[in-house]
């Protein structure tokens, strides 16, 4: 009876919402929608730690801004800070997060990848059940995350991006609210973990930037708690200045 | 060196990200070492802390007017180092060591911790190409 019901909800979902999420198992269910799918999907188990140096398709591209942004740039360079927020233990927010010396972790559950993050402990969520970003997304550091798998790649698009985060590794270089991101995970081989990201803002990138890096598996190791607060001397104080408490207990 | 164009990308390609990437500005910069330098300071190992987001050495020194001083010493994290055969009995109350730093530039006792070199002889690195970041 539970079955039957079941099923009568599942046609009933797919005749309503054809067009969107599919909560039944067959040929029309996007990939990773319910467990017998996720088991088709290339096996990410374990952890992954960025190699030093690795890089997709040449050489790190520069970033080109806007005249306005190149402009708050110059204007930074002129009084640089010392440091960064997180020296403050404030996480980077999107890109960086995915591009710290820390390991990741990706999590499979039907109609959603999660991405753990070491550093910062950071959680992603990318839902892969076929839903739209919101209309207005709330502005955040990760920003909002949907994906899909297209054969063995897995293809997630973020918009909702707080501008109070950096776009590159300084604080002068800044994106906009308009941040939107598409990366791209596919497994070059057996163990090693291919992204590339292609940036675009219309108001802060004259042309779109791509980045990119190569994870290696480690299959035995696990991911570490990372509390930045837990005993953080390192600090930068308003005017930018960099500091280090020495104070012992 | 005769590098073709395609190894020199790589080698630039490579040195940036490898800048980008080092775990110790993963959390800060490095404006307040000064990694021109390197000293090494001896003494008794206070306490090692191994906490995030860097653990700490704290080691009492004694200097050229017989005083002992306490100097801090931040090193890489524990989530670095444990997954490169740090523990958090690597450095315990009461050893001898030798440790090798970058000094903070301010002259205050401290710095950067890269190797430290134990009575018995044995060393442990901490960071192990130092000169990447000079």
């Amino acid at each position: 009876m539970l079955l039957t019901n079941m099923y009568q909800q599942a046609a009933l979902a797919f005749l309503f919402c054809a067009a969107t999420v599919a909560t039944a198992s067959g040929a029309d269910a996007l990939p990773g929608s319910d467990w017998s799918s996720i088991a088709k999907l290339p096996d990410l188990n374990g952890v992954w730690e960025i190699t030093f140096g690795g890089v997709v398709g040449g050489p790190p591209q520069q970033v080109v801004l806007t005249p306005k942004y190149a402009a708050l740039l110059k204007a930074f360079q002129e009084a640089p800070a010392q440091d960064t927020p997180m020296a403050n233990c404030v996480p980077p927010g999107m890109p960086g997060v995915m591009l710290q010396p820390y390991p990741i972790e990706f999590l499979y559950t039907p109609g959603m990848v999660t991405i753990v993050v070491e550093a910062f402990s950071q959680v992603r969520h990318i839902y892969t059940d076929g839903r739209k970003h919101p209309d207005d997304p709330d502005l955040t550091f990760n920003g909002h995350s949907i994906g899909r798998w297209e054969g063995d790649t897995l293809v997630v698009d973020t918009v909702g991006f707080t501008p109070d985060t950096p776009l590159g590794m300084n604080m002068g270089t800044r994106h906009s609210s308009k941040m939107h991101i598409v990366e791209r995970f596919h497994l070059k081989d057996a163990n090693h973990l291919e992204l590339t990201m292609t940036i675009e803002d219309p108001e802060a990138l004259a042309q779109p930037w791509m980045r990119s890096a190569v994870f290696g598996r480690h299959r035995d190791w696990t991911i570490a708690e990372y509390v930045c607060q837990q005993n953080n001397r390192n600090f930068m104080d308003a005017s930018g200045k960099a500091g280090i408490n020495l104070n012992h207990k | 060196m005769n590098l073709s164009k395609r190894s020199l990308y790589q080698l630039i390609a490579g040195l940036a990200l490898l800048l980008a990437a080092l775990p110790v500005v993963a959390h800060h910069s490095f404006t307040m070492f000064d990694n021109s330098k390197q000293i090494v300071i001896t003494g008794v190992i206070k306490e090692f802390q191994w906490t995030n987001p860097h653990t700490w050495t704290w080691i009492e020194v004694t200097n050229d007017q017989g005083v002992t001083e306490t100097w801090g010493i931040e090193g890489m994290s524990p989530n670095f180092l444990g997954r490169r055969g740090w523990t958090k009995e690597s450095l315990k109350p009461g050893d001898k060591v030798s440790i090798t730093i970058f000094p903070l530039k301010s002259g205050e006792k401290g710095g950067t911790f890269l190797r430290c070199k134990f009575a018995d002889g044995h060393e442990m690195v901490m960071f192990e190409n130092p000169k990447v970041i000079q």
